[in-house]
């Protein structure tokens, strides 16, 4: 027969230990750090974009419509589909998408949910 | 007549219902914050300061919850139980020696009237199980009747070996009997561990939570009700739990026994037993952090293999001595 | 007696639906019969209608957290049929990606397995350290669970000799815990009482009932894809297959810490021998591989995983099939639920049988049809499974 109890040692030096729960959203909003590389929100470089199409080809959601506008055809994002697979960004030949470190992105207004 | 009127706001404000209910809650929040503690994560946090009001908040939103009954079960006994339930939980706690050696209720041989009592508690479980005509809940208020085999005969050796060290069964001459040394510090010592580890069966927590068990039976024999009914039981259930809690301070940490000064004996009475029953109730949720869950046949084989021998040898020991 | 009990789609301990209906009489169970097709979410069909580079983010959601090992299965598939592999530094990038999603999914199946049989302490320490593993695989690929880093060729990005820094702190901390929980499933004996001599599965029934993965390796068969038919670069990167020959919960859980255990060294070798060069192959934007069929088999965290392609020369799969290891050993379940000769099951212990397959049910929908007269098989689709319920739940008025 064993000695039952095995874990009480452990316990009770948790009793001293600071804890481990990081009080986002209400206190500690400041404590969450993410890493570089974080695949956020969508930020498009409008100067960089040649109209050239891939983004829209590839991305798996169909998250991008191409519209035209006073220099050419260009995307516009859907957030509220994307799956922040950085396909878009991976496959563009002039980088002119990056992906920020943004992750809270619900809102009241639809117009919010737009990256032009 | 101002008996009769200090006698009733004894019996409803101090130390009587709204004490006794206003402190149950208090030990809710204090089992809840130190189970967290244990394992490194916060507990109640944001209803009231530091969540002290939030077993208060979640009985008044099950007070305004829908209650549903089901159609093939009695109506007159399944809104019966609850409220039989708490006025038993409520009767037993008036007992306690909280502000003096005398309980409010204080007669010759009333530990006997106590165990009597907790075995009712467990045979009403057994009918509102059996009352709620589902298949969840007749296989948990089964196996709450195969558990009351199992811990009640070590609970009662060791409230024995008790009341033989101190020649007497009633409480208050218990807690005198204590007057200059504590039983935990005597050879009572097993019957201590005893009363703990079968407290903590009583109370239905894990270890031994068998027939409330969440994962395998959807919560048992409590799966039917909702709204008041199920407030009534789990503020019950809190109730239980401070007597148990105050029963082992007073017949082992000496009551509300300790040094007073003349004229306040009221108040440091009080401070002393809740004091103690704080530290039963750490123990009582300690033993609930390092265990895992047993099944009820390991149940009833440990508690006949290695919990009832003990109690007779300490019964020995105790017979020896005194 | 026949008393029937539904551990039924909504349940608080299974966090994906499926339907058991067990025979009990008193406390011991008699018979079973289970039900899995309550989550079909027809992604094969929906593969069909997107290109090969859009396939791998609807493979990857197939499971969430086998979802290192699906992409992996699938961009080998593809690259088989286009007859390439990917560079040296590409596969072992691969490897370390796929093992540490390993480590993830057996610690998280490590806090179930504890919250199922009642130790909820337990449960919150695994949960605590295996946040460890998340943070460094958000470092190395940019996502917590949903890692996105494999591709056609190779993989997405680099690692730098930071992220390396941190890798080895981190697995040398997370190597000391799983030792500690290792000695604490060994020596608490309320552990012990509930996972020993339960869910009895014997080695002839685990072989004539195909169970695969953990479930196979703790019944004594030595079977691991990795060593018998290695795929990247296995071959290169020693380790030993893990069995136990209890054949019951505790020699499951024993093999699953273990091969954390093994994971990290492997990891180890990997970024001690991690070779220099290029990380994916250049690809053109569409691809578009020959005609002709592919399998390719991945030895996934809960056993092996098959998938399985058809291509027309165009740019979308004309087919797409894959066999998840979970609905291999739901046969095997079947039997270990049943009362046989000495050996009993009581309702207690239905949880952690079930959980010690570690189940996954939302990749094991998979609606089949046969017709034996006409000898035909066919899957329904989104469409039409859409059409048939509409059908049948029509009002007559």
């Amino acid at each position: 027969m064993k000695k039952p109890g095995v874990m009480v040692g452990e316990v009770y030096r948790n009793l001293f230990r600071k804890r481990a729960t990081i009080l986002y959203p209400f206190k500690e909003k400041d404590k969450v750090h993410l890493p570089d590389g974080y695949r956020g929100r969508i930020e498009f470089y409008r100067d960089k974009c040649i109209g050239c199409q891939i983004c829209s080809r590839v991305c798996p959601v169909k998250a991008i419509n191409i519209i035209e506008d006073e220099r050419g055809k260009r995307p516009v994002f859907m957030i509220y589909r994307c799956i922040y697979c950085e396909q878009c960004a991976e496959s563009c030949p002039t980088k002119a998408i990056k992906l920020t470190k943004v992750f809270e992105n619900i809102a009241f207004e639809k117009e919010k949910l737009f990256v032009r | 007549m101002i008996e009769i009127l200090l006698k009733f706001i004894e019996i409803i404000v101090f130390p009587g219902f709204i004490f006794i209910g206003l402190l149950s809650l208090f030990y809710e929040w204090i089992d809840r914050k130190f189970y967290a503690k244990l394992q490194n994560r916060v507990g109640p946090l944001y209803a009231g300061p530091h969540g002290i009001l939030q077993p208060l908040a979640d009985f008044i939103k099950l007070l305004s919850k829908e209650d549903i009954v089901p159609e093939a079960a009695d109506k007159i006994l399944f809104t019966m139980m609850p409220i039989i339930f708490f006025s038993l939980s409520l009767l037993i706690t008036l007992n306690l020696p909280i502000t003096s050696i005398h309980g409010i209720i204080s007669f010759k041989g009333d530990l006997i009237f106590l165990v009597a009592m907790l075995t009712i508690i467990s045979i009403v479980v057994y009918v509102s199980g059996e009352v709620s005509t589902s298949r969840f809940a007749t296989i948990g208020a089964e196996r709450a009747i195969l558990q009351l085999l199992g811990y009640e005969i070590p609970f009662m050796l060791s409230l024995i070996s008790i009341a033989i060290s101190s020649n007497s069964i009633t409480l208050s001459e218990i807690v005198l009997a204590q007057k200059n040394i504590w039983y935990i510090f005597t050879p009572n010592i097993i019957a201590f561990i005893i009363f703990l580890i079968t407290g903590q069966a009583e109370l239905e927590r894990i270890p031994f939570d068998i027939p409330e068990a969440e994962q395998e039976i959807v919560a048992g024999w409590i799966v039917e009700y909702s709204g008041k009914k199920l407030a009534l039981f789990r503020f019950g259930r809190d109730i239980e739990t401070l007597f148990i809690a105050g029963l082992g301070a007073t017949l082992f940490l000496g009551g509300p026994l300790g040094p007073v000064i003349p004229g306040l004996e009221t108040l440091l009475y009080t401070i002393y037993f809740i004091i103690k029953s704080i530290f039963i109730l750490l123990i009582l949720t300690t033993i609930r952090a390092i265990f895992a869950r047993l099944r009820i046949d390991q149940v009833l084989s440990i508690s006949w293999k290695y919990f009832i021998p003990l109690s007779l040898i300490q019964l020995l020991i105790v017979r020896v001595i005194y | 007696m026949g008393f029937i009990i539904p551990i039924g789609p909504q349940h608080p301990v299974h966090p994906e639906p499926l339907l058991m209906k067990f025979n009990v009489e008193g406390e011991k169970v008699v018979g079973v019969d289970i039900n899995i097709s309550y989550t079909h979410r027809g992604i094969e069909k929906a593969m069909e209608y997107r290109t090969y580079l859009q396939g791998i983010y609807l493979a990857e959601r197939i499971c969430g957290i086998c979802n290192a090992a699906h992409t992996t299965c699938y961009c080998q598939n593809i690259e088989q049929l286009l007859g390439k592999e990917p560079p040296p530094r590409g596969n072992y990038l691969r490897l370390i990606n796929e093992e540490m999603g390993r480590i993830h999914s057996h610690l998280l199946w490590l806090g179930l397995a504890a919250h199922q049989i009642g130790f909820d302490t337990f449960f919150m320490y695994v949960w605590r350290d295996r946040e460890k593993v998340l943070d460094l695989i958000e470092l190395m690929t940019g996502n917590r669970v949903i890692t996105s880093y494999n591709t056609i060729g190779g993989v997405r990005r680099d690692i730098t000799p930071t992220i390396i820094e941190k890798i080895r702190k981190n697995l040398d901390f997370l190597e000391k815990r799983t030792k500690y929980y290792k000695k604490l499933v060994n020596e608490e004996p309320t552990v012990l009482m509930r996972t020993q001599n339960v869910g009895i599965l014997k080695p002839s029934e685990a072989v004539n009932l195909y169970a695969v993965g953990p479930v196979l390796r703790a019944s004594g068969i030595k079977h691991d894809i990795r060593a018998d038919d290695p795929y990247g670069v296995h071959d290169e990167v020693p380790f030993n297959v893990i069995t136990y020959d209890t054949c019951d919960v505790y020699a499951r859980i024993l093999v699953r810490i273990d091969e954390v255990l093994e994971s990290i060294n492997m990891i180890r070798y990997c970024l001690d021998h991690l070779p220099s060069g290029s990380f994916k192959l250049r690809m053109p934007i569409i691809i578009r591989p020959p005609k002709g069929e592919s399998i390719s088999r991945v030895e996934a965290p809960r056993g092996e995983l098959l998938h399985y392609v058809i291509s027309d020369g165009g740019i979308k799969p004309y087919r797409y099939k894959v066999r998840t290891p979970t609905l291999a050993n739901i046969p095997a379940t079947a039997k270990m639920l049943t009362s046989r000769g000495d050996y009993e099951v009581y309702i207690a212990d239905i949880p952690i049988i079930f959980g010690s397959i570690d189940p996954c049910i939302c990749c094991t929908g998979r609606v089949l049809f046969i017709d034996i007269e006409k000898n035909r098989r066919w899957i329904w689709g989104y469409d039409e499974l859409v059409r048939y319920s509409n059908k049948r739940f029509e009002r007559h008025d």
